[in-house]
């Protein structure tokens, strides 16, 4: 997983529970938390640290998780706002997620495992997005829909009836726009 | 003071170092990108300039040819001229031979008797009959190989670009469908014909040759797409520029890299002895070199082969 992330899971951390949560969380997994954001780092150390923010709020980590995915939207899109200015809808963003940014990540990144989305659009204004990734993240995935709904002030719903982590091979996240 | 004291100084720290860090990174990232990008133009202009290496040594390569090939015809054509005249001479020579011959046999009667056993006996020894017999064969079987010969000389020199050519203004688009028309038989039964004819401009250029151009290309797709379930052949041509693009597509069987080196070069042929002269390609590309053109060929083995001909419009 690559440094940004963390670098936005810290930023979340310190500004909800203050820097004092974020060096006990540190300590608590024994790691040093230096992150570059272009550098690749163990997933193994971000879902450690998801676990012990868990514990230490005690809010359940798939919750966590996709509260996260909201935030992580923020920091990405303040650290890349060419991406955001490109598109002045929504669903046009959605769409330019796999075609576009991902192609723009593979120009600066090797190897930066990025999931693949595959995309199906419905007449009566919903957006299939077919989610692919061995890290099983969908939950992440449905809370950076969400931060950019928000972005976007627009109102959605999102439905998950196909999941990875229910056997399937693929999750499918279908947005409606309301 | 603690750590979450809004006024101890380390925050503002903090939040200087983090802004800093950032501003840091965009760098980074955009440096990263300018360097992909560098690196994505260079490898294009390292490929393109692989590309042009290759057809500067095949072009080198053709010259040479083409300088050997005007010096060997322009050698093979003298001897060939006298040969050829003396073979016209000994054959209205023989036509005199065969006159006393006969003339000789019908008075034989009348010769006294030795003569007549003598004149019979050289007769059988050097089967003079025979000779009689043979002799128009042989001289038709040389006519025939001296014309092969001059043939061959013939497309050498057409190879070579040698010749002085009749230069005047035509549209090669007319050109291609005259060809077309030429070759209706030949091609509708078998091909399926996509043609994009987009209208071009008129040029000046020896029609003929080009017309020739187009044939050869014409028949070798057809011969390519031989045994095909659904074979096709695409013809199309534009303007690009100042240049007429013409390009002749065919999904037949494709070449070889091996063979897609040597397509232009003289006898160079892929067919079985005694049905290619291998000069088909090689004329040509000395007829497009000679319009100022240019002609280039890409082929993938198994899926089909395009020949892309561009000409100046002058």
């Amino acid at each position: 997983m690559k440094g940004v992330v963390f670098n936005v899971l810290e930023e979340m951390v310190i500004e909800q529970c203050g820097m004092l949560a974020w060096n006990e969380i540190l300590e608590a997994q024994e790691i040093e938390g230096i992150y570059t954001a272009g550098e690749s780092y163990p997933d193994e150390e971000l879902f450690g640290l998801v676990g012990s923010i868990s514990a230490k709020t005690e809010i359940p980590a798939e919750t966590l998780v996709g509260a996260f995915g909201e935030r992580l939207f923020k920091g990405l899109s303040e650290r890349n706002p060419v991406f955001i200015e490109a598109e002045s809808t929504l669903k046009g963003f959605l769409k330019s997620v796999h075609d576009v940014i991902h192609i723009e990540v593979r120009k600066l990144y090797e190897n930066p495992n990025l999931p693949d989305f595959e995309y199906e659009e419905d007449a009566d204004n919903t957006l299939l997005m077919r989610y692919r990734s061995p890290r099983k993240l969908c939950i992440l995935a449905e809370g950076l829909i969400r931060g950019a709904a928000y972005h976007y002030d627009t109102a959605i719903e999102i439905e998950h009836p196909v999941c990875m982590h229910k056997g399937a091979d693929h999750c499918d996240l279908i947005v409606r726009f309301l | 003071m603690t750590i979450e004291d809004k006024n101890n100084p380390y925050i503002a720290a903090y939040e200087r170092e983090k802004r800093a860090r950032l501003k840091a990174e965009e760098i980074l990232e955009s440096k990263s990108r300018e360097l992909f990008l560098k690196n994505e133009r260079l490898q294009e202009s390292y490929e393109l300039l692989q590309k042009q290496q290759t057809a500067m040594l095949q072009n080198e390569k053709l010259a040479t040819l083409g300088t050997l090939a005007a010096g060997m015809a322009h050698e093979i054509n003298n001897p060939l001229a006298f040969v050829k005249s003396n073979i016209e001479s000994l054959t209205q020579y023989h036509a005199s031979y065969a006159r006393f011959a006969t003339f000789v046999n019908s008075i034989s009667s009348h010769l006294p008797d030795e003569f007549q056993s003598q004149l019979k006996a050289l007769q059988q020894e050097e089967d003079i009959e025979f000779i009689q017999e043979d002799l128009p064969e042989l001289m038709s079987d040389t006519v025939e190989g001296l014309t092969r010969v001059r043939d061959i000389v013939m497309n050498l020199r057409s190879f070579a670009r040698t010749q002085s050519t009749d230069r005047c203004t035509a549209n090669l688009v007319e050109g291609i469908q005259s060809t077309l028309k030429l070759l209706h038989s030949e091609l509708n039964n078998d091909v399926n014909l996509k043609l994009d004819l987009q209208p071009v401009q008129d040029i000046s250029c020896n029609p003929n040759e080009l017309n020739q151009v187009f044939l050869n290309l014409i028949i070798n797709a057809k011969q390519a797409t031989e045994g095909l379930e659904r074979p096709t052949i695409a013809i199309s041509s534009s303007t690009v520029q100042s240049e007429i693009i013409i390009k002749i597509s065919d999904n037949g069987q494709g070449m070889s890299k091996k063979v897609l080196k040597e397509v232009f070069v003289p006898f160079f042929t892929t067919k079985p002895v005694g049905e290619g002269t291998g000069m088909g390609l090689s004329i040509a590309y000395g007829i497009i070199k000679d319009h100022n053109g240019e002609i280039n060929v890409s082929s993938v083995e198994g899926k089909g082969t395009v020949f892309t001909i561009k000409l100046p419009i002058n």
